[in-house]
């Protein structure tokens, strides 16, 4: 029977199958130090342990300094990474610590591990797990709660199986445009509920084309469409990063092998058995930028803030809102909008080829008066490379700042934050009121739309700046 | 946790769609490791006057109420049937927005647009938490958030959970005004009725759990020690 990718993983993984609640065995569990605290009283209160310590892994993020990773003078923040090194410790929880040359956002390091493979079924305490459904892994979000129930079961109840969204990508990127702008253009046009109840599959030319660190950031911003979980079948390209480079928990040899025969065989059958379906052209895009509060409120560049009655999947009522709180009139060109704050980084856009991809427009140039750069590696293997190849002196040459590994200036949770008032530019997932610190203005774009607007203060269509280096 | 049955409360509209957790809770609150003390944090940066909300290590000293913020209106102070606008609790998973609607005296939320009312893991962390989350179709929701508009701080509404209704009334009048059949899935209704704890249930699977842990591929568990 033709079936999808994502039921086959759904079905390999039920132990308990009814028509109203599936029991959903979890091969990985990823633990931070924020929505953990509580889940490990829990297991404390009723005398439990941890079930499969040797499927569940943590590492410290959210909280953590990038200037310094090693002085956390938050007394709060500190009190919440030394309950995440106890509760490990207690748990016997394997541990990825701060200068371990392992840490990270969690949604970077389990990748770059090898933690995250094809067919596997993984839950965090964080929205931003649909990341890693960009190996074909069934990957989402859990409340603490879930947190808790995995700890102690390595087991969690779903109600009935999702359906399915298929969204087909066609064509081919342009140059200048990237993975951020297919799945901004993917919310624009499905809307901030679009995909609410489903998992999407993505697929496609434009899908096929990208490398491992491109499909992650489609999949990262699932959630920003309301689904489920995002998935990308595994193919070449998938094999291939798990075959190279380190990836200290990755299968080796002949398991490798036994492996690679499984994962070949995880994609959809026929795309007609998807229950929803849609389509995109990534060939004809312009580079994406958010003006409003949420990630479907999304212009081209070239394009101008919308009138609030025409702005789709929202309210009159609701764009008044967002453009008061953006500080915006309807009409006014995108490129006009000058910026504060430059935030290149996060789960979405953290990773070496994202990096890559600012430098090649940092490079000769120099950050404009007045604007604050910050590029924040993912990880500490990601910035390490990305020293290595000698991009950390484009950025500091340019007038950014290179900093150390953690969420950063996505959420305000650590120093790294907006002023109220101030306006960014950032590669981060959420342009929420508040997100990046209260009364702070932000507007999501690709890391070649932030380095643009880093280097001209405002927002730049970015095919002009590489036409004119090239 | 605590079994729901039936409830009758007064009710409080929010007509905003895609209210997000940051919203709900914004991110800085999630610092504190405990379970408690969140009620008063719910929607802080719309709730206080700016620079008035409370310090996370605090969350009683809070500064004066926002004078626009519809959830402040006095009418509204006894409040524990929640209306709000559909995509309600998108983004985040943050189980703390769960916790600061239920511990500032919300027992449910009522949203429109059945499979659209509430964003996937809010309605998941509500269910795990007994606040129940009700998803109506469109007329419906509207009957009630427009008996909270008409008459704000005197429309109350019963929910029973065992007969799956909302009776909506107007205080002072002796006949409801509307009597509304709702839906939630079956599983979670039990789970409610009786205040189960889902990990006790699910230990009781212990036998499926373990036979699946002997036929999945050797490859699914991580090679190198951590």
């Amino acid at each position: 029977m033709a079936t999808t990718l994502f039921r086959k993983v759904w079905d390999q993984h039920l132990v308990v199958k009814s028509d109203r609640a599936n029991l959903l065995y979890i091969d990985r569990h990823l633990i931070h130090e924020v929505t953990s605290p509580q889940a490990f009283d829990g297991l404390r209160l009723a005398g439990r342990k941890v079930r499969r310590p040797d499927l569940t892994v943590a590492t410290i993020d959210h909280n953590v300094p990038t200037d310094n990773q090693l002085v956390i003078s938050d007394p709060l923040s500190r009190k919440q990474i030394e309950t995440l090194r106890s509760n490990c410790r207690e748990f016997g929880v394997p541990l990825h610590d701060i200068a371990s040359g392992r840490q990270g956002i969690v949604h970077v390091i389990g990748p770059e591990l090898g933690l995250t493979l094809p067919g596997t079924t993984i839950v965090c305490g964080d929205s931003h797990t649909s990341t890693h459904g960009a190996f074909g892994a069934l990957a989402f979000g859990i409340g603490t709660s879930e947190v808790e129930h995995v700890l102690a079961t390595q087991t969690l109840w779903q109600g009935a199986r999702p359906d399915t969204l298929g969204i087909e990508v066609t064509g081919r990127l342009a140059p200048g445009l990237e993975p951020k702008d297919i799945i901004l253009a993917v919310i624009r046009a499905i809307g901030v509920g679009g995909a609410t109840g489903h998992v999407i599959e993505y697929f496609g030319p434009a899908i096929s084309a990208l490398s491992m660190e491109g499909r992650l950031t489609i999949c990262n911003m699932s959630i920003e469409a309301g689904a489920r979980a995002g998935m990308i079948a595994p193919d070449d390209v998938t094999i291939d990063y798990l075959a190279s480079g380190e990836r200290p928990f990755a299968p080796k040899g002949r398991d490798f092998d036994a492996a690679a025969a499984d994962w070949r065989s995880l994609r959809t059958d026929d795309p007609s058995t998807y229950d929803k379906h849609v389509s995109i052209d990534a060939s004809v895009l312009a580079p994406q930028v958010t003006w409003g509060t949420n990630p479907a409120m999304t212009v081209d560049v070239t394009g101008v803030v919308p009138e609030p009655e025409a702005t789709p999947f929202a309210t009159a009522s609701d764009a008044r809102r967002a453009l008061e709180y953006m500080g915006l009139r309807p009409g006014t060109p995108i490129e006009q909008i000058a910026v504060d704050v430059v935030f290149i980084g996060s789960c979405t856009n953290g990773r070496i080829e994202d990096l890559r991809s600012a430098a090649r427009v940092f490079r000769g140039r120099h950050t404009a008066s007045g604007v604050r750069a910050l590029v924040v590696p993912g990880s500490e293997a990601v910035r390490k490379q990305a020293e290595a190849e000698g991009l950390d002196r484009i950025f500091v040459e340019a007038g950014a700042e290179w900093r150390q590994s953690g969420c950063s200036m996505c959420l305000a949770m650590n120093p790294d934050r907006l002023t109220p008032g101030q306006r960014s530019a950032s590669t981060s997932n959420r342009n929420f009121e508040g997100r990046q610190g209260p009364a702070g203005r932000t507007h999501l774009v690709s890391p070649a739309m932030a380095a643009a607007a880093a280097v001209t203060g405002h927002f730049t269509d970015v095919r002009k700046l590489l036409s004119a280096s090239a | 946790m605590e079994p729901f049955r039936t409830h009758r409360g007064q009710l409080a509209l929010l007509d905003w769609s895609d209210v997000n957790t940051d919203l709900i809770i914004p991110a800085r609150y999630l610092k504190r490791i405990e379970r408690t003390g969140f009620g008063p944090l719910l929607f802080a940066d719309k709730r206080y006057a700016p620079g008035a909300a409370p310090e996370p290590d605090a969350p009683e000293k809070a500064g004066p109420l926002a004078a626009d913020f519809p959830l402040n209106s006095p009418t509204f102070r006894d409040a524990t049937l929640l209306v709000v606008g559909r995509n309600f609790g998108c983004g985040s998973s943050r189980e703390h927005a769960v916790w600061a609607v239920q511990q500032a005296g919300f027992r449910a939320v009522i949203a429109p647009g059945p499979g659209e009312g509430f964003a996937d893991i809010f309605e998941s962390n509500a269910y795990n938490n007994g606040l129940l989350p009700i998803e109506l179709p469109d007329a419906d929701w509207q009957t009630i958030a427009q008996a909270t508009r008409e008459n704000p701080g005197r429309a109350f509404a019963t929910i029973d959970l065992e007969t799956l209704t909302i009776t909506v009334e107007t205080q002072g009048e002796s006949t409801p005004r509307a009597k509304i059949a709702f839906a939630i899935p079956e599983a979670q209704r039990t789970r409610l009725l009786k205040g189960l704890d889902a990990i006790a249930e699910t230990l009781a699977h212990e036998t499926e759990i373990a036979r699946h842990e002997q036929t999945r591929p050797a490859w699914m568990t991580p090679t190198a020690p951590h």
